[in-house]
């Protein structure tokens, strides 16, 4: 009933676009002669057609959650440094126990812009991106005040947090204990406040700083 | 290759596990979609294509960045499917898998409350005879169809996922095509 096995052969090899020009011509010359191999193809045609027309069937939507569930546990630390690598322009611009203060500019009180926290715990500067970010495992004791930067949230913070010139972010409310203020106009009276305040600290600090670097 | 996949991968090779959940949401749906093709079950397929990429996260260090990623991690998802294939039955048949009450098929994946239009129901009904028709194909010449037909690769790509020469792989397209048209020429 079917044509020779070399036909049947040059049918599929004719489907997978695998013939040149003038075998195309001499397959389409057979083809028109023998009804058995346009039968034959047509049949693969159409049996093509169907397996194509088999949809895409998605992944569940739950899908990545639960992989990612599954993947082993890293632990908190690691977790740090990734989030140091994702942002490549992070800088650790301090490290800070028990009163911490500090202001980027290289004169303190030069142009009002830079970004001044005040807080106690442990927290990092990410200057090029204008944000004190507080990593995950870390933990703020009492209030915190960011002016001109953002603040991004990742551990915990127990006071009040004001932000002023700025805006805060962070994964859940859980982690503050106290309000969150976000004040974005020029308020004077609490600037001038904070830099009286500040200017004495610094004073202090630098010199305690400069010791701390040496130990270390 | 894609430069945010190579990217990414690079993440996920330094240990980035966020970076991961990037690359499973680029590829899940084909790892998934090949995956039930092969095994016509989507419990399995949701299994056998976590498993997957569970094993693409583990063994990333082994992954030559230089090579496409699809066609390694297709490559661990279809190993994954045909070894499921084989310890379920030695000869596998769909008659087996409707007999079955934890089998579903990928019409009854929809729940049945859910009232559908009939054009959809006809649709699903179509797809669930062709995933049959896929099914009653030995697992060596599915494999091969289904990233044929249903993933568009060219026979080299299919070569390497599969871990054969392209000659071997034409045979296997052939021989599932042959095999298909026997079943669907009266259709
Ligand atoms: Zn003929």
């Amino acid at each position: 009933m079917a044509c020779s096995k070399e036909n049947i052969v040059l049918i599929h090899k004719y489907l997978d676009n695998e013939m040149t020009l003038l075998e195309i011509k001499q397959f389409q010359q057979h083809i028109n002669k023998c009804s058995d191999c346009e039968k034959h193809l047509q049949e693969l045609r159409k049996t093509e057609a169907i397996t194509q027309s088999a949809s895409h069937v998605k992944a569940p939507s739950n899908f990545t959650e639960n992989v990612m569930g599954k993947l082993p546990k890293q632990p908190a630390s690691q977790k740090w440094k990734h989030r140091l690598r994702k942002h490549p322009f992070m800088i650790t611009a301090a490290t800070f126990f028990l009163v911490f203060i500090i202001s980027l500019s290289s004169a303190f009180g030069g142009d009002g812009n830079d970004i001044v926290v005040k807080g106690d715990g442990h927290f990092i500067v990410d200057e090029q991106r204008g944000v004190v970010v507080i990593p995950e495992g870390e933990h703020i004791s009492g209030d915190l005040i960011v002016r001109n930067g953002d603040i991004e949230i990742a551990g915990e913070v127990t006071g009040s947090i004001t932000v002023i010139n700025g805006e805060h972010l962070m994964a859940s409310a859980d982690q503050v204990s106290g309000e969150i203020e976000e004040i974005n106009q020029v308020m004077d009276w609490l600037w001038y406040e904070t830099k009286a305040f500040l200017s004495e600290v610094v004073a202090f600090m630098s010199t305690e700083n400069e010791e701390n670097e040496e130990n270390n | 290759m894609d430069i945010v996949v190579k990217k990414i991968i690079l993440e996920v090779k330094k240990g980035n596990q966020e970076a991961f959940s990037e690359l499973m949401d680029i590829y899940k749906d084909k790892v998934y979609h090949i995956v039930y093709r092969m095994l016509g079950n989507v419990h399995e397929a949701q299994d056998v294509s976590q498993e997957a990429f569970l094993r693409a996260f583990m063994n990333i260090d082994s992954y030559d960045t230089n090579r496409k990623f699809s066609t390694w991690l297709f490559r661990i998802a279809t190993n994954l499917a045909i070894d499921r294939l084989r310890k379920k039955k030695p000869n596998f048949h769909l008659e087996d898998q409707v007999a079955g009450t934890e089998d579903l098929t990928y019409y009854s994946q929809f729940s049945s409350d859910e009232e559908l239009p009939e054009d959809q129901v006809v649709q699903w009904e179509m797809q669930e005879w062709v995933q049959e028709e896929i099914m009653q194909l030995p697992p060596k010449y599915r494999s091969a169809i289904i990233l044929k037909y249903l993933e568009d690769l060219s026979l080299k790509e299919i070569g390497e996922i599969l871990n054969l020469p392209v000659a071997t792989v034409k045979t296997r397209i052939h021989r599932g095509r042959e095999a298909l048209r026997k079943r669907l020429r009266h259709s």
